[in-house]
């Protein structure tokens, strides 16, 4: 299985098990040190990271909700005043669209992919490293405004005439729109790195029908980040453009179109709900496997369902504008589109129960979750076959009923499988298990919590309550459905909060977990938890979709590799037959100047066009430090 | 070094703060003391209320007032003789040039007493707060230098430069005195 070497190098082959750990330590190692840990590009520390950002904005919008829903518990409260909730609505959305579900999808993978498909590192690294920056400097850009009384205040989907130059006065808008040009930056260069991870490297014998699960759904959800983002940056720009210097692309007397707007938005931001869900799907394919302890049922099922699912998801996106005035025509095709993917979702849920079904399941935490997400998500779905209908829709459009219903899909379509998938792979990336106990409380409140929180919604929109107010007058009579909402949110707050404890509480005092506490059949299991730098000591070599469980005594190994520079295998799309060794990036500091020279460059736009001129300065300076030669064995390919 | 940046950086920050605040019901106080400007006796220039520099002068820096300012300037009309600030019958706003001064408080004074030739009193017809924020706009329309708290560009057939991109006058040749 290893390539021939030609020229007489050190290769591992020749070095016992001990040797060779010592010696790709030594190459791959982040060595301690606040600059080492500036500079690395292990996607491990970066993953690490990456994730627990996330859950950081996770527990910030999770607060403004808090907040969201003590300014709602009673008619005419005055907690906070209707300019602070417009801001703070808008906040929620858009810190929870573009800095928690997204991100943290994105960082799932960033952390599991390349140990799914058995590689050391993910394709260009160094990429990889700037994504995590752009990320975080645009969370601070969002949060810090917020701070300063500057937070966007247009709602996450900053629809024009309303976010342009004439009723957004100020900057808030810009901050909005900017943020988004961070988060898209970072979110298409993980998806890059993932598309050429999963193609390029995965481990010998891993072809197409090999892939694990999560790995296909990353896949997908790679293309659509690809496609979809490029129409929110073009409509975001388009914005600061008309906000700032004054072109017309959102003003009609000017030939603009204000509906141009809203189909560029939808046309990324139907896909972004897929963005958000497929990656989900994925992990409930892993849990259901795992803890049903047999091969999934219908893995060829599921891998199309979730490809159909990524290309309808471009077919879709004006069942966001049915109110909006549309030929007669449009309205019939998007309501068949619309209902078109409940098709591929029901094939999932079928191939699901098939699985859990005809296996054992395992009830532990994980497979809770899965349970949470199944009833949950059947339930957002029937709502959204509802709302996927014109007549209906125009009646509850702008509602709480339409509040519910994305609640449903994505908490418990995508936040569920999520916290499922922490508890599952907590012990790969610490070492430890988190509290069986504890999850099972925590799996409870939030599931009873979340339920009781949102399904009143429902029933509050069909009463008339329209989103996005910040008030309502008593004789509404909506007070009593608003303060039980209300109070079962603190449920669901304190099923978070447990959470939270549980994790920190774990990443210490956990029960050491072994390399494989669940005895899971995919590869990232086959290393040691946590893995070590280089991931493993010798590549994996796969025959099954379930590696772990086929071949459980002895895995086949490749050999070959150098092991004194960073080397990867590069393998055929297809079948995963090993191509060529390639040098994989040594740690640099230099994505992180580039990161913060364009985050300059990014704010200073807001403000004047000329940013864009002197700001690139510094930005190609920091390109040119990233790609100069430092006369590494990895620069020659 | 460090020090002077943090403190510069917060006082960024302080500026940035007051510029995006939106003030929409003021102290009842503060609203009675807009009112007490002291104007020269021949009623120009002068000194502003007292209130006005303690309030942090929103009337001039602070977005959301300035498009306040913008919409009362079209919902009163003030295009039938100064047009998008070109003049008609009314002088030019946009050229930099102003025959009762440039400072905020002449501004006022013309807006809440009218002018001789036809510059109509809207006392009667506007709150002091609305007064002033129509001032504070009307004084960037012919401003001396860029304004990035400015209003930029209306939803309409595009008349002259927004705002914001001044100063006035960069665009168009001065007018012969």
């Amino acid at each position: 299985m290893s390539v021939a070497p030609e020229e007489p190098e050190v290769l591992d082959r020749r070095l016992d098990a001990a040797a060779l750990d010592r010696r790709l330590d030594a190459v791959w190692q982040t060595p301690r040190g606040l600059w080492a840990a500036l500079a690395t590009v292990d996607h491990k520390i970066i993953g690490r990271r990456y994730i627990a950002t996330a859950f950081v904005f996770l527990a910030l919008g999770g607060l403004l909700a808090v907040a969201m829903r003590l300014q709602l518990a009673r008619p005419e409260a005055r907690v906070m005043s209707a300019d602070r909730y417009n801001q703070v609505f808008t906040m929620h959305g858009a810190n929870m669209m573009f800095l928690f579900a997204v991100p943290v999808m994105e960082a799932m993978a960033v952390y599991l992919v390349p140990l799914m498909v058995g590689t050391r590192n993910i394709a260009f690294p160094r990429l990889n490293a700037f994504s995590y920056w752009m990320y975080v400097a645009g969370g601070i850009v969002l949060w810090g405004a917020f701070v300063f009384d500057m937070g966007p205040d247009i709602g996450w989907f900053a629809y024009v005439p309303l976010s342009g130059p004439q009723y957004a006065p100020g900057k808030r808008a810009d901050i909005w729109a900017q943020m988004i040009t961070f988060t898209e930056v970072s979110a298409l260069a993980v998806a890059v790195e993932l598309v050429v991870t999963i193609f390029k490297q995965r481990a010998p014998g891993m072809s197409l029908d090999r892939i694990p699960l999560f790995v296909w759904s990353m896949l997908v959800t790679s293309f659509l980040i690809i496609i979809a983002m490029p129409a929110i940056m073009v409509a975001s720009t388009s914005l600061i453009l008309d906000r700032l210097i004054g072109t017309h692309f959102f003003n009609p007397a000017e030939g603009g179109d204000v509906l141009l707007w809203q189909h560029l938005f939808w046309f990324f931001g139907h896909p972004e709900v897929y963005i958000i869900f497929l990656p989900a799907v994925g992990m409930v394919s892993t849990l259901v496997v795992t803890f049903s302890r047999r091969p999934v049922f219908g893995y060829l099922g599921l891998v199309l369902a979730v490809i159909s699912t990524g290309i309808l998801a471009f077919g879709l996106w004006v069942h966001h504008m049915f109110v909006t005035g549309l030929p007669r025509l449009g309205e019939s095709f998007f309501t068949g589109s619309s209902m078109a993917i409940a098709i591929p979702s029901g094939v999932q849920i079928f191939c699901w129960l098939a699985t859990l079904w005809s296996g054992r399941p395992v009830l532990k935490v994980p497979l809770l979750f899965v349970y949470a997400f199944l009833f949950t998500f059947v339930m957002g779905g029937m709502t959204g076959v509802m709302v996927a209908s014109v007549p209906f829709d125009t009646q509850v459009h702008d509602t709480y009923f339409v509040v519910a219903h994305f609640h449903y899909v994505l908490v418990g379509g995508a936040v569920f499988p999520l916290m499922g998938a922490v508890y599952y792979w907590f012990p790969k990336i610490t070492g430890r298990l988190m509290s069986e106990r504890v999850g099972r409380w925590v799996a409870g409140l939030v599931f009873v919590g979340f339920n009781l929180t949102f399904f009143p919604m429902h029933l509050l929109g069909l009463a008339g309550m329209p989103r996005r107010v910040y008030t309502y007058p008593a004789e509404m009579q909506w007070g009593s459905v608003n303060l039980f909402i209300s109070l079962s949110a603190l449920v669901l707050a304190s099923g978070f909060l447990l959470f939270f404890w549980d994790a920190f509480r774990s990443l210490r005092h956990g029960i050491p977990a072994g390399d494989n506490p669940w005895d899971a059949p995919t590869l990232e299991w086959a290393t040691s938890s946590p893995p070590p730098s280089y991931n493993f000591a010798r590549l994996p070599v796969v025959s099954s979709a379930y590696p772990l469980w086929d071949e459980r005594d002895a895995l086949s190994v490749a050999t070959g590799l150098r092991p004194d520079r960073r080397e990867v295998l590069v393998s055929s799309v297809a079948d995963a037959r090993p191509e060529a060794r390639e040098s994989s990036p040594r740690n640099s500091i230099w994505p992180l100047w580039t990161a913060i020279a364009t985050s300059i460059m990014l704010v200073w736009s807001i403000f004047t066009p000329w940013a864009v001129v002197w700001g690139s300065i510094p930005i190609a300076t920091a390109l040119i430090g990233w790609f100069w030669p430092k006369g590494v064995p990895e620069d020659d390919a | 070094m460090t020090r002077r940046l943090l403190i510069l950086a917060g006082l960024l920050a302080l500026a940035a703060c007051k510029r995006e605040q939106r003030e929409v019901r003021l102290d009842p106080p503060a609203l009675d003391a807009l009112d007490q400007v002291a104007l020269m006796p021949n009623g120009i220039g002068g000194a502003p209320p007292d209130v006005l520099p303690a309030l942090g002068r929103p009337y001039e820096t602070n977005a959301y007032q300035l498009s306040q300012g913008k919409r009362l300037y079209g919902w009163f009309n003030c295009t039938g003789c100064h047009a998008n600030g070109g003049g008609n019958v009314g002088p030019a706003l946009m050229e930099g040039w102003w025959r009762y001064g440039p400072d905020v408080q002449s501004i006022f004074a013309s807006i809440r007493d009218g002018r001789p030739h036809g510059m109509p009193a809207f006392k009667d017809k506007l709150t002091t707060e609305q007064i002033w924020q129509l001032a504070g706009y009307v004084q960037t329309i012919g401003t001396y230098a860029a304004k990035t708290a400015a209003p930029t560009r209306n939803d309409e057939m595009q008349s002259r430069p927004s705002e914001s991109r001044g100063p006035a006058g960069a665009d168009i040749a001065p007018p012969s005195r």
